[in-house]
Protein backbone atom coordinates (compact mmCIF):
# COMPACT_ATOMS: atom_id res chain seq x y z
CA UNK A 1 0.00 0.00 0.00
CA UNK A 2 1.10 3.46 -1.02
CA UNK A 3 0.72 6.99 -0.32
CA UNK A 4 -2.53 8.37 -0.70
CA UNK A 5 -4.18 4.94 0.51
CA UNK A 6 -6.98 4.85 3.60
CA UNK A 7 -8.36 2.27 5.50
CA UNK A 8 -11.63 0.91 4.02
CA UNK A 9 -12.64 0.67 7.49
CA UNK A 10 -12.55 4.19 8.11
CA UNK A 11 -15.35 4.96 5.28
CA UNK A 12 -17.78 3.69 8.16
CA UNK A 13 -18.09 6.85 9.87
CA UNK A 14 -19.11 8.57 6.18
CA UNK A 15 -20.94 5.82 5.61
CA UNK A 16 -22.80 6.29 8.97
CA UNK A 17 -23.01 9.81 8.25
CA UNK A 18 -25.00 9.28 4.37
CA UNK A 19 -21.63 11.41 2.75
CA UNK A 20 -20.33 8.82 0.77
CA UNK A 21 -20.12 9.53 -2.84
CA UNK A 22 -22.30 7.37 -4.98
CA UNK A 23 -19.34 5.28 -5.95
CA UNK A 24 -17.59 4.56 -2.36
CA UNK A 25 -21.40 4.73 -1.12
CA UNK A 26 -21.81 1.07 -3.36
CA UNK A 27 -18.03 0.06 -2.58
CA UNK A 28 -18.22 0.44 0.91
CA UNK A 29 -21.36 -1.48 1.13
CA UNK A 30 -20.41 -4.27 -0.34
CA UNK A 31 -17.44 -4.42 1.73
CA UNK A 32 -20.23 -3.96 4.77
CA UNK A 33 -22.00 -7.05 4.04
CA UNK A 34 -18.60 -9.34 4.55
CA UNK A 35 -17.00 -7.35 7.09
CA UNK A 36 -17.86 -7.94 11.07
CA UNK A 37 -15.90 -5.16 12.43
CA UNK A 38 -17.74 -2.51 10.32
CA UNK A 39 -20.73 -3.91 10.99
CA UNK A 40 -20.36 -3.95 14.47
CA UNK A 41 -18.79 -0.09 14.20
CA UNK A 42 -21.86 0.64 12.16
CA UNK A 43 -24.19 -0.25 14.31
CA UNK A 44 -22.43 1.80 17.28
CA UNK A 45 -22.08 4.50 15.08
CA UNK A 46 -25.60 5.08 13.63
CA UNK A 47 -27.08 6.84 16.76
CA UNK A 48 -24.54 9.58 16.39
CA UNK A 49 -26.31 11.46 13.08
CA UNK A 50 -29.53 11.47 14.76
CA UNK A 51 -27.89 13.41 17.94
CA UNK A 52 -26.18 16.13 15.26
CA UNK A 53 -29.81 16.28 13.88
CA UNK A 54 -30.38 17.93 17.59
CA UNK A 55 -27.88 21.10 15.81
CA UNK A 56 -30.30 21.61 12.87
CA UNK A 57 -33.73 22.34 14.69
CA UNK A 58 -31.58 24.79 17.16
CA UNK A 59 -28.35 25.78 15.57
CA UNK A 60 -29.46 29.69 15.78
CA UNK A 61 -29.29 28.79 19.34
CA UNK A 62 -26.18 26.48 20.11
CA UNK A 63 -24.14 28.09 17.49
CA UNK A 64 -24.57 31.57 16.87
CA UNK A 65 -25.99 31.82 20.51
CA UNK A 66 -28.11 35.47 19.82
CA UNK A 67 -31.19 34.53 19.55
CA UNK A 68 -32.19 33.50 22.75
CA UNK A 69 -35.72 33.55 24.10
CA UNK A 70 -35.80 36.21 26.88
CA UNK B 1 -18.14 -17.56 0.09
CA UNK B 2 -21.88 -16.83 0.51
CA UNK B 3 -23.82 -19.96 -0.78
CA UNK B 4 -26.70 -17.94 -2.89
CA UNK B 5 -29.57 -19.48 -4.14
CA UNK B 6 -29.03 -18.68 -8.27
CA UNK B 7 -30.53 -15.94 -9.36
CA UNK B 8 -33.99 -17.22 -11.00
CA UNK B 9 -34.58 -19.29 -8.20
CA UNK B 10 -34.33 -15.94 -6.12
CA UNK B 11 -36.77 -14.53 -8.12
CA UNK B 12 -39.25 -16.37 -7.54
CA UNK B 13 -38.99 -16.61 -3.79
CA UNK B 14 -39.23 -12.91 -4.01
CA UNK B 15 -41.95 -12.60 -5.73
CA UNK B 16 -43.78 -15.20 -3.48
CA UNK B 17 -42.42 -12.94 -0.61
CA UNK B 18 -42.80 -9.63 -1.96
CA UNK B 19 -45.78 -8.49 -0.22
CA UNK B 20 -45.40 -10.12 3.10
CA UNK B 21 -41.52 -8.75 3.24
CA UNK B 22 -42.46 -5.43 1.87
CA UNK B 23 -45.71 -4.97 4.83
CA UNK B 24 -42.98 -6.60 7.93
CA UNK B 25 -40.56 -4.08 6.51
CA UNK B 26 -43.12 -1.09 7.13
CA UNK B 27 -44.65 -2.40 10.75
CA UNK B 28 -41.26 -3.30 11.84
CA UNK B 29 -39.71 -0.27 10.86
CA UNK B 30 -41.66 2.55 9.54
CA UNK B 31 -42.96 4.19 12.68
CA UNK B 32 -39.34 4.42 14.17
CA UNK B 33 -37.86 5.51 10.89
CA UNK B 34 -40.74 7.96 10.76
CA UNK B 35 -39.72 9.67 14.19
CA UNK B 36 -35.82 9.59 13.18
CA UNK B 37 -36.42 11.19 9.62
CA UNK B 38 -39.01 13.81 10.87
CA UNK B 39 -35.42 15.16 13.24
CA UNK B 40 -33.79 15.55 10.10
CA UNK B 41 -36.11 17.28 7.76
CA UNK B 42 -37.23 19.65 10.20
CA UNK B 43 -40.59 18.00 11.54
CA UNK B 44 -41.68 18.23 7.38
CA UNK B 45 -44.28 15.56 7.92
CA UNK B 46 -45.10 15.10 4.39
CA UNK B 47 -41.32 14.57 3.35
CA UNK B 48 -40.31 12.18 6.42
CA UNK B 49 -43.13 10.19 4.72
CA UNK B 50 -41.76 10.28 1.76
CA UNK B 51 -38.48 9.65 2.47
CA UNK B 52 -39.43 6.29 4.60
CA UNK B 53 -41.17 4.93 1.81
CA UNK B 54 -38.71 5.70 -0.85
CA UNK B 55 -36.38 3.95 1.99
CA UNK B 56 -38.32 1.20 2.83
CA UNK B 57 -38.85 0.90 -1.33
CA UNK B 58 -34.61 0.50 -1.81
CA UNK B 59 -35.00 -2.05 1.46
CA UNK B 60 -37.23 -3.76 -0.52
CA UNK B 61 -34.94 -3.87 -3.55
CA UNK B 62 -32.31 -4.78 -1.75
CA UNK B 63 -33.87 -7.64 0.43
CA UNK B 64 -31.63 -10.53 -1.12
CA UNK B 65 -28.65 -8.85 0.39
CA UNK B 66 -30.09 -7.67 3.69
CA UNK B 67 -30.98 -10.71 5.37
CA UNK B 68 -28.66 -9.67 8.57
CA UNK B 69 -29.87 -9.15 12.07
CA UNK B 70 -32.16 -6.24 13.13
CA UNK B 71 -29.16 -3.45 14.17
CA UNK B 72 -27.58 -4.01 11.13
CA UNK B 73 -30.99 -3.10 8.99
CA UNK B 74 -31.90 -0.38 11.32
CA UNK B 75 -28.10 0.95 10.76
CA UNK B 76 -28.61 0.47 7.03
CA UNK B 77 -32.20 2.08 6.86
CA UNK B 78 -30.92 4.93 8.72
CA UNK B 79 -27.81 5.26 6.13
CA UNK B 80 -30.45 4.97 3.03
CA UNK B 81 -32.71 7.48 4.69
CA UNK B 82 -29.99 10.02 5.56
CA UNK B 83 -28.97 9.67 1.80
CA UNK B 84 -32.56 10.32 0.81
CA UNK B 85 -32.97 13.62 2.92
CA UNK B 86 -29.62 15.45 1.73
CA UNK B 87 -30.27 14.35 -1.91
CA UNK B 88 -33.89 15.95 -1.80
CA UNK B 89 -32.28 18.53 0.36
CA UNK B 90 -30.03 19.45 -2.79
CA UNK B 91 -32.27 18.74 -5.31
CA UNK B 92 -34.72 21.86 -4.06
CA UNK B 93 -31.53 24.14 -3.63
CA UNK B 94 -31.88 24.66 -0.09
CA UNK B 95 -28.86 26.64 1.58
CA UNK B 96 -26.75 25.33 4.41
CA UNK B 97 -27.74 26.43 7.33
CA UNK B 98 -24.77 28.78 8.10
CA UNK B 99 -26.60 31.35 5.38
CA UNK B 100 -30.29 31.12 6.03
CA UNK B 101 -31.74 32.76 8.68
CA UNK B 102 -33.94 29.73 11.07
CA UNK B 103 -37.32 29.75 10.67
CA UNK B 104 -39.14 30.23 14.08
CA UNK B 105 -42.50 28.00 12.81
CA UNK B 106 -40.14 24.59 11.85
CA UNK B 107 -38.93 24.53 16.11
CA UNK B 108 -40.41 20.90 16.91
CA UNK B 109 -43.48 21.59 19.40
CA UNK B 110 -43.72 18.40 21.64
CA UNK B 111 -40.42 17.28 22.64
CA UNK B 112 -38.51 20.85 21.80
CA UNK B 113 -37.16 20.93 25.22
CA UNK B 114 -35.63 17.84 25.78
CA UNK B 115 -34.64 18.93 21.59
CA UNK B 116 -32.88 21.95 22.60
CA UNK B 117 -30.65 20.46 26.15
CA UNK B 118 -29.61 17.54 23.30
CA UNK B 119 -28.43 19.89 20.98
CA UNK B 120 -26.57 21.98 24.06
CA UNK B 121 -24.80 18.47 25.25
CA UNK B 122 -24.17 17.79 21.17
CA UNK B 123 -22.81 21.16 20.76
CA UNK B 124 -20.87 21.03 23.56
CA UNK B 125 -19.43 17.92 22.94
CA UNK B 126 -18.54 19.09 19.37
CA UNK B 127 -16.60 21.91 21.19
CA UNK B 128 -14.43 19.06 22.99
CA UNK B 129 -12.96 17.58 20.01
CA UNK B 130 -10.09 18.68 17.98
CA UNK B 131 -10.70 21.69 15.13
CA UNK B 132 -10.04 18.95 12.49
CA UNK B 133 -12.61 16.60 13.89
CA UNK B 134 -14.88 18.94 14.71
CA UNK B 135 -14.64 20.58 10.82
CA UNK B 136 -14.61 17.01 8.99
CA UNK B 137 -18.20 16.74 10.83
CA UNK B 138 -18.81 20.55 10.08
CA UNK B 139 -18.40 20.63 6.27
CA UNK B 140 -19.96 17.15 5.51
CA UNK B 141 -22.94 15.75 7.67
CA UNK B 142 -23.90 19.30 9.09
CA UNK B 143 -23.56 21.56 5.47
CA UNK B 144 -24.97 18.25 3.83
CA UNK B 145 -22.41 17.65 1.44
CA UNK B 146 -20.62 14.69 0.42
CA UNK B 147 -17.11 13.83 1.17
CA UNK B 148 -15.60 14.41 -2.12
CA UNK B 149 -17.31 18.44 -2.16
CA UNK B 150 -15.79 18.76 2.07
CA UNK B 151 -12.26 17.28 0.23
CA UNK B 152 -12.29 20.38 -2.05
CA UNK B 153 -13.55 22.97 0.38
CA UNK B 154 -11.10 21.60 3.01
CA UNK B 155 -8.07 21.28 0.49
CA UNK B 156 -7.04 18.24 1.07
CA UNK B 157 -7.59 14.60 0.25
CA UNK B 158 -11.30 12.65 0.27
CA UNK B 159 -9.36 9.58 2.12
CA UNK B 160 -8.11 12.66 4.92
CA UNK B 161 -11.48 13.84 5.26
CA UNK B 162 -12.68 10.65 5.50
CA UNK B 163 -10.09 9.61 7.91
CA UNK B 164 -10.76 12.38 10.11
CA UNK B 165 -14.84 11.78 9.88
CA UNK B 166 -13.81 8.68 11.88
CA UNK B 167 -12.07 9.29 14.36
CA UNK B 168 -13.74 12.38 14.90
CA UNK B 169 -17.39 10.42 15.42
CA UNK B 170 -15.52 7.92 17.68
CA UNK B 171 -14.38 10.29 20.17
CA UNK B 172 -17.81 12.43 19.49
CA UNK B 173 -19.80 9.43 20.67
CA UNK B 174 -17.48 8.50 23.28
CA UNK B 175 -18.24 12.24 24.61
CA UNK B 176 -21.66 11.62 24.20
CA UNK B 177 -21.56 8.43 25.87
CA UNK B 178 -20.06 10.16 29.05
CA UNK B 179 -22.50 12.58 29.22
CA UNK B 180 -25.25 10.14 28.77
CA UNK B 181 -26.70 11.20 26.15
CA UNK B 182 -25.65 8.22 23.62
CA UNK B 183 -26.01 4.65 24.46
Amino acid sequence: MSAPSHDVHEDVAAYALGVLDEADHQAFERHLMSCEECQAELREMSEVPGLLDALRDDRSDTLSGDHTPR
Amino acid sequence: MPCRIPESRLESVKTNNDHILAEELYQEFGAPLLRHVLRSTGGDLQWAEDVVQETLLRAWRNAGNLRRERGLLWAWLLTVARRVVIDERRRRGVRPRETEPPDADAVPAPDGAERALEAMLVSEALRQLSPEHREAIEQTYLRDRTIGEAAEILGVPPGTVKSRLYYGIRALRGILKEKGVAS
